[in-house]
């Protein structure tokens, strides 16, 4: 009896401390996006709300790699479009060209990212800040031109469009697709947790405070500097990829500064540094307009007025909420205790008098 | 050219002498690491079983009490309480009846009325509970014998505890050694192949003699400036100088404003390259290199760290992070196992989380471990850079006006910090001051400079009675 009890016990306690440990967040976030889809195959969520939000998790896998550029590395990049789309095309071309093979796709995509990111690496030790920002949109922007007119590749201005992607013989619905872009989430998430809380993680920061103390503490700043260049493009190609899978289709128009502006807008307004920052950034940039917005009958009239709210939130965040809103939050409950507890005083001076 | 090949065999030979020495230094490291964790688990399971045995003893100790002080410690806290709590009811009443007055002074008698009422009944309830509570405790009553005979009883059962506490610990104990001298034996096997390694590259290498008759240096020189000039365009930073510096002592680089000697520095750790001129150093092998050869972050590896004149602290990381940014070349694993977390990476951050709380032992910041730099004391910070430099476990430390800003108390404690690295952690100091006071007091040989040239060097007496260093800090005639 009183063995079970402490084993009882025991497992307990190793629940609690696994709640302490940072990967049940991650593990937490996969349960609620598996349960999204459950809840869409019952019936309970709309189909399309299923897509847009299988978009948001695409989106916040992007903008995972982007805190480390942006956060820890301090590089502001706008060209994480063209990355995404590059990874979109490259699924497109294989399927299309090479038969359906995941494997030549994944290994052709995260190639082309490791030299991209190390193009835009190099560019970055010679620039900084703002340059660095309008150098990579200008690549960006090349990079959707070649969409646009290497037409046997992209397919020009109509874009790539592939038939279901079959998985050793199978042929894959939505649902499981949807499965493979958890599994990819969560494995980015722990691979960014990882790096955040590891010497190269700390190289990065100390980059990004002060580049003459990271040299004299032996930090090559030309190496992790690319480092960082190449893990982020690496994992947009991989958000694109998964899109390209997801949605089955690609056009140029879709990857313009607008949707860069948008993942830098997720990234800034959720907090840059923490990659529940991230989550919540992408859910408010992407799905306010889409999920809520879009019911309201004001914004189905003025469509574009999203973008004034976003605008707005951008504007709210960097002026009393740098951090982000994930600061927010730790705010917040501080000041409900002092609420709670100026509330409590006040009745005690009511009921007894002062003392 | 054959020089050149004999110089990078001489290298990459170095280079693996030290990959086996690391190896070997991680290796007798993690026993200790090991140690502790068996310690911290042994204690933390005797703990608990501690925690068990207590309860049952409770129990026990319950029978021994004689009535009077069983009445003491169990009924008169439920007293306490009981008068708390009526004194609480009548202050709610008198604030009730002052309401009560101020909204309707007319009824005051009727008012007054009802309060005493009130009052009445929250004492007869009061009593009512008291008398409960005395009733309950009351019930119990034991005769002497009965007591000696439970005194004993629980005597005999913590002694019985505390042996099988005893007995438990010291099984711990043998298990934990156990492990222990296994891990120690393998480590000494491989720590005995790993010697006859280096012995055999060592020999390897003695076969090479190089002859480098131009970077020559006197056996207890550990850095040796030759000619050294540094020009921005027109202007002649640093002069032609030359100087060398006594490994073990403390060498101080004076002079006023704007006479280059944060340049020196900068020459020295790389950041600038030098004009001209040669830097010349002597590595953990006690060979003779030329840093002028080096990139900024390979200086480090050579084990030169330096200070800033204004504090250059990763301000996002806490003070125990940035002491592992210090360490950062002393990480062997690629950045595979940083993304996987791999055993071996765990254990090299253990071993060097170690050492760095050790370092922030000594030096007295144990307090700030898990601080974050912004908003601590100048003076503060200005040690944990200090303590940053040693993660590495540097010969050569450079400290950039390390006293600017701090007040008088703080200096005192820098100057014995300084002192006390210099003897424990064996290392040459080399540093730039302005408060003379400071200078005078810690350094062993003292070089004045002025608009980049040298002016005198000797021991600091020597140089407080040169006319030339006068003539500079209060002008001429």
């Amino acid at each position: 009896m009183e063995n079970k009890k402490t084993s009882q016990l025991t497992l307990l306690n190793r629940f609690q401390s696994f709640t302490k440990h940072p990967f049940f967040g991650i593990f937490l976030a996969a349960f609620v996006m598996i349960l999204i889809q459950v809840l869409g195959n019952s019936g309970i969520l709309k189909p399309s709300a299923v897509d847009i939000l299988a978009n948001i998790w695409i989106y916040m896998i992007v903008g995972l790699g982007f805190t480390l550029l942006l956060g820890y590395a301090g590089l502001a990049s706008l060209g994480t479009a063209g990355f995404i789309g590059v990874g979109s095309y490259v699924i497109g071309f294989v399927f299309n060209q090479m038969g359906m093979n995941f494997f030549v796709a994944f290994i052709l995509g995260v190639v082309l990212a490791i030299i991209l990111g190390t193009i835009v690496g190099f560019i970055s030790l010679r620039i900084e800040g703002m340059y660095l920002a309008i150098i990579t949109l200008g690549l960006s922007e090349i990079l959707v031109e070649v969409f646009k007119f290497w037409t046997p590749v992209t397919g020009g201005v109509n874009g790539v469009q592939i038939a279901r992607p079959e998985f050793f013989g199978k042929v894959l619905e939505r649902e499981e697709v949807y499965f493979i872009l958890v599994f990819f989430m969560v494995v980015v998430m722990i691979s960014v947790v990882n790096i955040i809380a590891s010497p190269t993680g700390r190289a990065m920061l100390s980059i990004k405070n002060s580049t003459s103390a990271a040299q004299a503490m032996g930090i090559s700043v030309l190496k992790y500097r690319l480092m960082t260049f190449v893990i982020s493009t690496v994992i947009a190609v991989i958000g694109g990829m998964l899109y390209m899978t997801y949605n089955r289709a690609t056009t140029p128009n879709m990857w313009s500064i607008a949707l860069s502006l948008n993942i830098l807008a997720a990234v800034v307004i959720g907090g840059s540094k923490s990659i529940w920052g991230v989550g919540l950034g992408s859910l408010l940039i992407f799905g306010l307009d889409q999920l809520v917005l879009k019911r309201i009958e004001f914004f189905q009239v003025y469509g574009n007025a999203s973008f004034i709210l976003n605008g707005a939130l951008i504007i709210l965040v960097v002026m009393f909420y740098p951090g982000g809103i994930i600061r927010m939050f730790k705010d917040l409950s501080n000041f409900t205790k002092k609420q709670i507890n100026g509330i409590i005083r006040s009745y005690k001076e009511y009921r007894y008098g002062k003392q | 050219m054959a020089n050149n090949k004999a110089n990078t065999l001489n290298n990459r030979y170095n280079h693996q002498i030290e990959q086996l020495k690391y190896k070997m230094r991680y290796q007798t490291q993690y026993v200790d690491v090991i140690k502790e964790k068996l310690d911290q688990k042994r204690i933390k399971e005797l703990k608990k079983m501690g925690q068990s045995h207590q309860k049952e003893l409770y129990a026990l100790e319950l029978e021994t009490l004689s009535d009077l002080s069983y009445l003491e410690i169990f009924e008169a806290p439920l007293i306490k309480k009981l008068d708390e709590k009526l004194v609480w009811q009548q202050r709610a009443i008198a604030q009730s009846l002052k309401r009560g007055l101020s909204k309707n002074p007319s009824a005051k008698e009727e008012l007054l009325a009802k309060a005493q009422l009130q009052k009445d009944l929250a004492l007869k309830k009061n009593n009512e509970k008291k008398e409960l509570v005395h009733q309950k405790f009351s019930a119990r009553s034991k005769t002497e014998i009965q007591l000696r005979g439970s005194l004993i009883a629980y005597e005999a059962e913590k002694a019985r505890l505390n042996k099988l506490h005893e007995e438990k610990n010291q099984a711990l104990l043998l298990e934990n050694e156990k492990i222990i001298a296994e891990q120690k034996s393998k480590t000494d096997i491989s720590n005995k192949q790993l010697k006859e390694k280096i012995e055999s590259i060592v020999k390897q290498k003695s076969t090479l003699n190089i002859t480098d008759t131009q970077h020559e240096m006197n056996d207890d020189v550990i850095l040796s400036l030759r000619d050294l000039t540094m020009k921005f365009g027109g202007l002649v930073a640093v002069d032609h100088l030359s100087f060398d510096v006594k490994a073990g002592e403390v060498f101080g680089l004076i002079g006023p404003n704007g006479a280059g000697k944060t340049t020196v520095f900068n020459c020295i750790t790389q950041f600038y390259k030098a004009t001209s001129g040669t830097v010349i150093y002597k590595d953990r092998n006690l060979d003779n290199v030329l840093l002028n050869d080096f990139k900024v972050h390979n200086v480090i590896k050579e084990g030169i760290v330096r200070t800033f004149q204004n504090v250059e602290l990763i301000w996002e990381l806490s003070i125990l992070d940035n002491l592992l940014v210090g360490a950062h070349t002393l990480y062997h694993t690629n950045f595979f196992s940083h993304l996987v977390h791999t055993r071996r990476y765990k254990r090299e951050e253990e071993i060097l989380r170690a050492r760095a709380i050790k370092i922030l032992t000594d030096l007295d910041l144990i307090l700030y471990k898990d601080w974050y730099p912004l908003g601590l004391p100048y003076g503060i910070l200005k040690l944990v850079e200090l303590a940053r430099t040693l993660m590495t476990n540097p010969r050569l430390i450079i400290l950039d006006e390390p006293a600017a800003g701090l007040n008088d108390i703080e200096t005192e404690k820098l100057v014995h910090t300084i002192r006390k690295i210099q003897k424990d952690y064996k290392c040459t100091i080399f540093l730039v001051e302005h408060d003379m006071d400071l200078v005078m007091e810690i350094c062993d040989t003292i070089c004045a400079i002025s608009f980049g040239k040298k002016l005198a060097i000797g021991t600091p007496k020597e140089i407080q009675s040169n006319k030339l260093v006068q003539e500079a800090y209060l002008g001429g005639e």
